[in-house]
């Protein structure tokens, strides 16, 4: 009924017959049954020229080693907007290949907005030596809608020249919440500006990094059943109230609420906050996005952690695509991400980019074949002390991942709403804030059935 | 105002009367009473409020934008710096060449600016017929159509966001800058304008047309558009402030980043660019509309109370 | 020109207009209820699932503060965006000098994109090194924490919202006041009115049409207050800024679920309908 009405439109319209038509970036073009062009998502920016000028050559590369095969690329930044990612699927402007993190697989995967790709799961390389709980993530009723891409646990990022300023030992950074306090208070004693430790409160990114933390001290969003919040118990009480008491007692977070992603990696780009919660990918954006000195930032196991909030990223295909498109959109992504040494995993040429090599920021193929074969292959091309990153490397492996929570945006958003609260006011009641946000919950699980 | 002329003479008496302080002009007579005025304590209550509203005005909307344009000359180290400082240190336009790349500026300009031309030439083919046909030619249903098209006023453009937007989606328009200019033209306040000002051009110069043998489009083009200067300019104006000003349905319509508009292309990269570039990135996108003000003016202030006061 | 021909060339002129208003006005707001009844995320059929998506609106977590944010951002607005510019008019029109640089300068911040505006008054509410903090230390008071406390939020939003709005509706005023018969005024003090008498008697009776069409427009503006809460606060603190346009745009683009964004679209233009009403029936009686 809709496209119908669509039709009808345009012959209303008249004029508009001749401005649409552009929008289907997933036709096969018309010479010959194998010409096919596919759109990838995730060339980057025009602000990062080397890059782009890597990414173009793999391109080219793929091209000639893949005649009739046409890639476009886009470079929206970042890669996956939620803002944007429903508008263009509903509009037919979605790439071929997109990305999707991890936070938003149900809801794609639910939603019928990827390919069932299971009939191509024994073309695509190494696909055995990817984690299995990660191939897991992507897998809903035994199909498989996805390939992951990046993997990560959480762990807790700090600036190692903060933490020489402050008179505190980079190199035996804080293992208890205890330690992470007193190091905060530190930082945050350095003078106006300086935040010990940055923690979101909206945005949804709020509610993502409670889930974080409430998981690391062995909590939980919701109860195993996903019928019920299950986060106010005395783990999440310890969650907001460590947060109270570092923002309102020791004063060591400074007095900014921050709202959305880039807020909290801006702040930590500009070399003023001690620490965060996050995985070795927040060492690469602040380095590569927000100009941090990559000699700087060091990250270290999450303190206490009993479990960790599993990070990362897949790639998925346009529904609307055809074999063709999805077997020539599955050979891109073996040849640039699932090949040992070569595009992403061109070590050698990222060091020579100035990439910072040697961050462990991708944990996808864990210890198979592949992924030992990756880290030795990042280690001999590390352009960075290595050693900074030991301590998380060594904590990641003894935590069990942890996967989100159903309906997680909704639920986050909930749950910016406790972690607001007590980073706002100092009289934040957090049994209060906590009830309030299981009954929203409970309510909202409840309507979702 | 021409009432200007009328005054001096009066003045001139008032000051040949009392020489010692000039007495305030009075163009035309509002609460106050010029005698009022023109008292000893009036006068010096007058000229206090005077300096007090220059002040404030001043302060509340001249200081915000040399906030913003010095703020854009300051390093990201003084921005930051508390007590601030009243004026940079080492004024620099680096940061607006930083954030001409940074934002990809040229390109969001380049691509408002056709938006916004683009929007302003469509509507104003369509409703200038639209009004023409309604004023004129007066056709059956006339004021039901012109009824219909003034009842959309009353519903928020929020309000059908959603479905406009899907309507969008269902036609293929998005990325598209028909996407933009076919809503913009669905404007029952611009057929409005220019109906009434249509409305009010004597039928005999149309009539004198027609008699030497003009068809509708010819009175159109060399009658009636030649005699309602004023309101398309006006029409014109509003049009392409409105349109280099729209922010939600191109954030909704423009997704693609080489297509966007400026405001949305700020609202992206301003969380990931420094504050004294984001600063730069807005001054840039602030001086074409000011340029506008500055040339426009008078049609501005015009057609702000052409619609509102005789309506 | 016969009536068949006359209609005809009529319509001619008006087919493109009808057109872009049929397309992209008039069927929006069919589809918008139309939409309200279905579950559709626009990729796969929409499904008719009656009243399904007003309970899920009304159930959603948001959807009270929301209706009660949106309602006190309103009333705020009035005080500040209608009130404000219509003593600033009186103000103005008494004065006899510097009148075009007045005008120029309040009408300055409409001109700018409201993005430029609302990015602006971002750095300004920064609570460390933004301008009002800065300026509240310089005159010896305690810095506020603005966007980033529940209390304040709110009112932050208004603030911005009133000072890129308010030149218009002083320009429109200033507009009115200016068609007052002068006679009025004369007479008034003849019978030996002050000024605040000359205002309440002969000022705003002269100017009622104006201000209650402009209290229309500016309730109707205000009610879908938008660009403020997402650029600013996303919201927060503790939903304390989140617009019933605001969860609309949730619902749709993050939630994807385009029909119960349907649903509270079609609430709200309700909601500004039965205003839009009551106003029309005040007006006419006060004509009457």
């Amino acid at each position: 009924m809709q496209r119908s009405t669509g039709l009808l439109l345009v012959t209303v319209l008249g004029l508009a017959a001749t401005a649409c038509g552009s929008g289907e970036p997933a036709s096969p073009s018309a010479g010959g049954a194998e010409a096919v062009t596919i759109t990838v998502a995730c060339q980057p920016a025009k602000s990062a020229p080397k890059e782009r000028q890597a990414w173009d050559d793999d391109v080219a590369t793929f091209m000639k080693n893949h005649p009739g095969v046409t890639v476009k690329s886009t470079d929206q930044q970042p890669c996956f907007d939620p803002k944007t990612f429903g508008p263009k699927m509903a509009g037919g402007q979605m790439e071929t290949v997109f990305v999707v993190p991890v936070t938003n697989y149900a809801d794609v995967i639910g939603k019928g907005q990827a390919l069932d790709i299971t009939p191509y799961t024994s073309t695509i390389k190494n696909w055995n030596d990817l984690r299995p709980d990660v191939r897991e993530l992507v897998t809903k009723d035994g199909k498989v809608y996805g390939v992951p891409n990046v993997h990560y646990g959480v762990g807790l990022v700090y600036n190692r020249a903060l933490f020489t300023k402050a008179g505190l030992d980079p190199n035996s950074p804080p293992a208890t919440w205890a330690e992470v306090r007193e190091a905060a208070k530190k930082i945050a004693a350095l003078g106006q500006g300086y935040v010990g430790y940055g923690e979101y409160s909206g945005g949804n990114t709020g509610g993502w990094h409670f889930t974080q933390a409430i998981y690391g001290r062995g909590g939980s969003i919701l109860t195993p059943d996903n019928t019920k919040a299950a986060f106010n118990s005395p783990e999440g009480k310890a969650v907001l109230q460590t947060l109270h008491d570092m923002r309102w007692v020791d004063n060591s977070m400074g007095n900014k609420l921050l709202v959305g992603w880039e807020s909290l990696m801006m702040a930590m780009g500009s070399g003023k906050v001690g620490m965060m919660l996050g995985a070795p990918d927040v060492v690469t954006d602040v380095v590569n996005k927000f100009k941090g000195n990559v000699a700087d930032y060091g990250i270290t196991g999450f303190p206490e952690a009993k479990a960790s909030l599993s990070g990362g990223e897949a790639f998925m295909i346009n529904p609307k695509a055809t074999p063709e498109e999805a077997k020539a959109g599955l050979a891109w992504l073996d040849f640039r991400f699932n090949t040992v040494g070569k595009g992403r995993f061109d070590f050698a040429r990222g060091k020579a980019l100035g990439n910072p090599v040697g961050v462990p920021d991708n944990d996808v193929y864990g210890d198979s074949p592949t992924g030992k074969a990756i880290q030795a292959d990042r280690v001999k091309n590390a352009s960075l002390p290595v050693e900074n990153y030991e301590p998380y490397v060594r904590a990641a492996a003894t935590i069990p991942p942890k996967a989100e929570p159903v309906h997680a945006q909704e639920l986050y958003a909930i749950l910016d709403v406790p972690m607001s609260g007590v980073l706002s006011r100092k009289d934040a009641g957090i049994d209060q804030l906590l009830a309030d946000a299981e009954t929203k919950a409970n309510s909202l699980l409840a309507a979702k059935g | 105002m021409t009432s200007a002329t009328d005054v001096r003479p009066a003045t001139r008496r008032r000051a040949g009367k009392a020489r010692a302080p000039k007495p305030i002009h009075v163009q035309f007579r509002t609460i106050v009473s010029p005698h009022q005025l023109n008292s000893r304590w009036g006068r010096r209550i007058y000229w206090l409020v005077l300096v007090a509203v220059i002040v404030v005005f001043t302060l509340a909307f001249v200081f915000p934008l040399y906030w913003m344009i010095t703020g854009a000359m300051k390093t990201p180290e003084e921005i930051a710096e508390m007590p601030p400082s009243l004026f940079p240190a080492h004024p620099t336009t680096d940061a607006f060449a930083e954030a001409w790349d940074l934002f990809d500026i040229g390109t969001l300009l380049a691509n408002t600016v056709y938006y916004a031309l683009g929007a302003w030439l469509f509507s104003m083919a369509v409703d200038v017929t639209a009004a023409y046909a309604l004023s004129k030619l007066r056709p059956m249903f006339g004021n039901v159509i012109l009824g219909a098209m003034l009842a959309t006023l009353m519903i928020p453009p929020m309000v059908i966001l959603i479905p406009l937007y899907v309507t969008i989606v269902d036609l293929g328009l998005l990325n598209n800058p028909w996407g933009l200019w076919f809503p913009a033209a669905a404007n029952g306040f611009n057929i409005f304008l220019l109906k009434r000002f249509f409305d009010s051009i004597p039928r005999e110069l149309i009539e004198a047309a027609q008699i030497d043998g003009a068809g509708p489009v010819r009175v159109l083009w060399s009658v009636v558009l030649p005699v309602s200067r004023p309101i398309l300019g006006v029409v014109s104006i509003f049009t392409i402030v409105t349109a280099f000003k729209d922010f939600v349905l191109p954030l909704l319509v423009m997704t693609d980043s080489e297509k966007m508009t400026i405001s949305v292309g700020l609202s992206q990269t301003a969380g990931a660019v420094t504050q004294n570039q984001v600063m730069g990135g807005l001054v840039i996108a602030g001086i074409p509309m000011i340029i506008v003000f500055f040339v426009f003016q008078r049609h501005i202030m015009a057609g702000l109370t052409a619609g509102s006061i005789k309506g | 020109m016969g009536i068949l021909r006359r209609n005809l060339t009529a319509y001619g002129f008006l087919c493109a207009a009808l057109a872009c208003f049929a397309v992209f006005a008039w069927y929006p707001m069919v589809r918008e209820f139309v939409l309200s009844f279905q579950k559709t995320d626009l990729i796969n059929p929409p499904e008719w699932v009656g009243l399904d998506n007003f309970t899920a609106a009304v159930q959603d977590p948001a959807f009270g503060e929301a209706w009660l944010n949106t309602v006190e951002f309103t009333l705020l607005a009035l005080l500040c965006g209608y009130a404000v510019p219509f003593v600033v008019a009186l103000v103005l029109n008494e004065l006899r000098h510097a009148r075009a640089y007045l005008r120029f300068v309040v009408y300055l911040p409409v001109m700018l994109p409201p993005i430029v505006a609302v990015l602006l008054f971002r750095w300004f509410y920064d609570p460390g090194p933004g301008l009002f903090n800065q300026v509240l230390g310089a005159v010896g008071l305690p810095p506020l924490a603005w966007l980033d406390s529940s209390s304040t939020a709110l009112i932050s939003l208004v603030l911005v919202s009133t000072w890129m709005n308010m030149g218009s509706a002083t320009l429109i005023y200033l507009a009115a006041l200016q068609n007052i018969p002068p006679e009025l005024y004369e007479a008034a003090e003849l019978d030996g009115a002050g000024i605040l008498k000359r205002v309440r008697h002969v000022t705003i009776p002269q100017t009622r049409l104006i201000l209650l069409l402009m209290l229309m427009l500016q309730i109707v503006a205000t009610m879908q207050v938008f660009i403020e809460p997402y650029m600013l606060t996303g919201g927060g603190p503790e939903n304390a800024t989140v617009s019933v346009a605001y969860l609309m745009y949730q619902f749709a683009f993050s939630q994807m679920n385009y029909g119960q964004a349907g649903a509270l679209g079609m609430m709200l233009m309700l909601a500004l309908l039965v205003f839009a009403a009551l106003q029309l029936r005040t007006t006419r009686e006060d004509q009457a």
